[in-house]
């Protein structure tokens, strides 16, 4: 008998909680001027140097926490389900602007303030035709817009030619689940072959997967690049660990990864593309354009990082004048 | 008002898998883990159809029957090649996840735009203006009840009735001069078809399929089952169905919240605690039948 | 007819636990005979019971049913032909399911067990008359579920739903050994009933000596795997309580008890 009152209270409880918290957050959302709520798909180093940056970005444009704007940060723990109710408690709280990080929460976000006329900025989506957030021709499908981190392949192939001029093969890990990485290993495939290169691909399934892929790859290969790719990036100490001690080097993706010991990366700076997204957020949420106005962007110009300590390690000479080029240059790994 | 009709929204789509789980999980005494594949697979067929401008009402019969597919597979590996009930699942788990990827193409398979159950011209004719809101609220619950409803119905068949017996006394089943195991492939098949069939309104309603969209669905599977089981145990009067849709609801309603209070990486923790909150409340463990003759 | 021939089954070959069950063992029982086996624990009553029944297999023999060979034989397949009642009263019914229910699911026996609703209603005056025989007051209590019914409750049901379609042969394995002397009473009683009027041809193992000396037709009485004892008709009539308890005590002193 007690323990089923106990039950009743409980849910009771969390009942009452679900009706007092949509009320509460109701009356908050009067005080600022913009209220925006920010759905991020994991947790993730990328990510959250997104997240910073748009806020920023936002910053910069005058719209300021605390001062004009108020944040409504959820995290839905790498869960689709999640991602989607996160969106739709934005909607019925009635922010200004939703803005999704990664693709899952974009297109979450998108699908929640479809009836609404909600504007919804994403960031880190890597292809946005893929996803379906633009069409054919590039242009928003609906009152959604933002900015995609796809890869700058291209310059990153080409620095890879100006490193190891005698490079052959090219190894590529990559989790056979993750949509960016199967279509970025698809356009490496397309343009290796420009640049006199053979990328070798490996799939993995889960981060266990991740030591014996790699070593196996480290044997056939002359260097590895690395993508996006949660899974790989995640494990990326073990990766460098083992190519370390066969003296092969590895390329990275973005900036984290070249701090952390990638030899170089011709890459993305997240910061860079959140402020980029925060500025394109302002546009929206001033009145000056509307989402579906705005085309999707790409990082202006990528950034080439290079780690001298990691060259060091390898006995790799880069180029002086390459590394002069670098937006910047480390001399140190930093554990992760 | 929004946040309550996602949540119900939400919990119906999830009750629905629950009645799945609550086939396995109560009636056929069957830890079933194929529910994480085989709730993906239902949304990894209807992306691959809805795709290719099949009619959207057709991708939940054809969902439902995947899903009984792979309930088959797993009751085969179980009861002919003899492998624990556990592990038949994860290893059905484990196949169905290359075969989702496969049968959707990639990992993440949009359908914006796409014709779907909920967007069509019919339904929009029935429902605008204010009632839009609702729209996908009430077709859910209309597909939720006629599931519980079809599947209260067939419990009470005699094909039912020796469903039930089997989970309940095995022995009882053999002496009716019926394979036991047959009945459990059957019970395997019909509880995967609702999980699957769940797959699909859930990937309409997301409008994307996504490969990690199985990940824990058995945990929340469970949790509908135990809320709903626990809670309604007095009330003769409710259905265990029922319970179970409801029991979903209020589980998705513990989400709400807690996305409310709590930060969002507590989650996982806040859905143990409950479910071990629950457990013990509930403490009703299946007394099942066993010993040797 | 049943018949066992040169049966032999071992446990746990190979290992050092190794033990012979049955080496050669044979036993015919005819049409219409109620047998009755006694014998001390680890005898080889309950094996040879599910020997027969296909509930465990056997080494080599061969196990014929009206002549035909069902050594091979599924047992759910056996069942079409057998009913049996266990010593657990919890084996012969389903406890979440109420009394009608049961004995719904029972009276398909043999039929197809489909999409047709579950509950004949025709039948449950059938059941109600059945049940109101056994004067247990579960006339009443059709609704109500078995889960809740007590051990004597449950078997005479369990009794009942093994009977209820037409079988052949009746394996009763120490169904009244659970049970409080005056529940046994009735269930034995009910038993005696059931077979005389369907005529089966039944098996029982029992411990209770007298019951096994006042029931049936024929009487055995197994020891190590073996036949120790065989009587039936006449022979049968004039065995007594005191005579089986002797052969026990002798047997107890050869194995040093």
């Amino acid at each position: 008998m007690n323990k089923k009152m106990v039950a009743v209270l409980v849910s009771a409880m969390m009942t009452m909680g679900l009706l007092t918290g949509c009320k509460s957050s109701d009356s908050q959302s009067g005080d600022a001027e913009y209220t925006i709520g920010i759905s991020q798909f994991a947790e993730h180093g990328s990510l959250d140097n997104c997240r910073e940056g748009f806020i920023e970005g936002l910053k910069e444009e005058g719209i300021e926490e605390g001062e004009n704007l108020k944040i409504e940060y959820k995290n839905a723990a790498a869960d689709q389900g999640t991602a989607k109710q996160i969106s739709d408690t934005f909607v019925s709280d009635k922010v200004d602007l939703i803005c999704g990080i990664a693709t899952p929460s974009a297109q979450a976000a998108f699908n929640s303030a479809m009836n609404s006329d909600i504007p919804v900025i994403y960031t880190a989506v890597t292809d946005p035709a893929e996803a379906k957030l633009v069409d054919d021709e590039g242009n928003p499908v609906g009152e959604i817009t933002g900015t995609s981190d796809e890869l700058p392949i291209k310059e990153q192939l080409e620095m890879i030619r100006e490193i190891l001029p005698d490079a052959k093969k090219v190894g590529i890990l990559y989790t056979t689940s993750e949509a960016n990485s199967v279509s970025a290993l698809s356009t490496y495939k397309k343009l290796a072959g420009d640049y006199d290169l053979e990328i070798v691909e490996k799939g993995v399934t889960q981060t266990a997967d991740i030591s014996l892929a790699a070593e196996e790859l480290l044997g056939e290969v002359d260097c590895l690049t690395n993508l996006t790719d949660n899974t790989v990036v995640n494990s990326l100490a073990t990766i460098l660990d083992k190519a370390n001690a066969q003296k092969i080097p590895v390329f990275g993706s973005e900036i984290e990864q070249v701090k952390l010991g990638c030899l170089a990366a011709e890459g993305l700076d997240y910061i860079k593309l959140g402020k980029q997204t925060g500025k394109m957020a302002a546009q929206v949420l001033k009145g000056e354009k509307k989402a579906s106005e705005i085309k999707y962007e790409t990082i202006s110009e990528p950034g080439l990082y290079v780690n001298t300590k990691a060259a060091e390690n390898l006995g790799i000479t880069i180029d002086e004048s390459l590394v002069s080029q670098a937006v910047e240059s480390f001399d140190e790994i930093s554990a992760s | 008002m929004n946040l309550i009709v996602t949540t119900v929204e939400q919990g119906l789509i999830y009750g629905i898998l629950a009645l799945g789980v609550y086939i396995t999980y109560k009636i056929l005494d069957f830890p079933d883990l194929t529910v994480d594949g085989s709730f993906p697979l239902g949304a990894a067929v209807t992306a691959a159809l809805i795709v290719r401008g099949v009619n959207p009402y057709l991708t939940l019969l054809i969902s439902f029957g995947a899903g009984v597919l792979a309930g088959v597979c797993t009751g085969l590996i179980h009861v002919k090649c003899k492998v624990r009930d556990l592990l038949s699942g994860i290893i059905m788990m484990t196949a169905l996840w290359t075969i989702n990827l496969r049968i959707a193409g990639t990992a993440n398979v949009p359908i914006f735009g796409e014709e779907s159950i909920f967007d069509n011209d019919n339904m929009n004719g029935i429902f605008h203006g204010t009632l839009a809101s609702y729209k996908v609220c009430v077709i859910v619950l209309v597909i939720a009840v006629i599931a519980k409803i079809v599947l209260d119905l067939y419990l009470k068949t005699k094909s039912g009735f020796l469903l039930r017996a089997v989970g309940d006394n095995e022995h009882l089943v053999t002496s009716l001069a019926k394979d036991q195991g047959n009945i459990k492939i059957l019970g395997l098949a019909i509880a995967n078809g609702l999980v699957a069939l769940a797959g699909c309104i859930f990937c309409q309603e997301q409008r994307v399929f996504e490969i990690s969209s199985g990940t824990g669905a058995i945990v929340i599977g469970l949790a509908s089952v135990i809320i709903g089981t626990s809670l309604f145990k007095g009330l003769t009067f409710m259905k265990a169905t029922t319970a179970v849709l409801i029991g979903a609801i209020i589980y998705k309603a513990c989400v709400a919240a807690a996305l409310k209070f709590f930060e969002p990486q507590d989650m996982k923790l806040i859905t143990a605690v409950l479910f071990l909150v629950i457990l013990i409340v509930g403490m009703e463990r299946k007394k099942k039948v066993k010993g040797n003759a | 007819m049943l018949e066992l021939r040169g049966i032999t089954k071992y446990y746990n070959p190979g290992t050092v636990n190794e033990m012979c069950l049955f080496q050669d063992f044979n036993l015919t029982v005819r049409k219409g005979e109620f047998v009755s086996v006694v014998g001390s624990n680890g005898s080889g009553k309950t094996s040879m019971l599910n020997i027969l029944c296909g509930s465990i297999p056997v080494d080599s023999g061969r196990i014929l049913m009206d002549g035909e060979d069902i050594t091979r034989m599924k047992e759910y397949m056996r069942n079409r032909r057998i009913g049996r009642v266990y010593q657990n009263t919890a084996l012969g019914t389903c406890p979440s399911m109420t009394i009608l229910e049961n004995m719904s699911l029972a009276d398909n026996k043999g039929k197809f067990y489909g999409l047709g609703r579950g509950i004949h209603k025709g039948r449950k005056e059938h059941y109600r008359e059945l049940l109101r025989q056994l004067n247990l007051g579960l006339e009443d209590k059709m609704d109500v579920k078995v889960g809740t019914l007590s051990g004597g409750q449950r078997q005479a049901i369990a009794l009942l739903m093994s009977t209820m379609t037409p079988i052949d042969f009746l394996i009763l394995d120490e169904h009244t050994a659970a049970l409080d002397p005056k529940t046994a009473e009735i269930i034995m009683e009910l038993t005696d009933r059931i077979v005389k009027e369907k005529r089966l041809t039944t098996i029982m193992v029992t411990h209770n000596l007298r019951y096994a000396v006042e029931y049936g037709n024929r009487m055995l009485m197994m020891h190590q795997g073996k036949c120790i004892l065989d009587r039936a008709g006449k022979e049968k009539e004039e065995t007594t309580v005191d005579m089986i308890l002797n052969l026990f005590n002798e047997i107890s002193i050869e194995c040093g008890n």
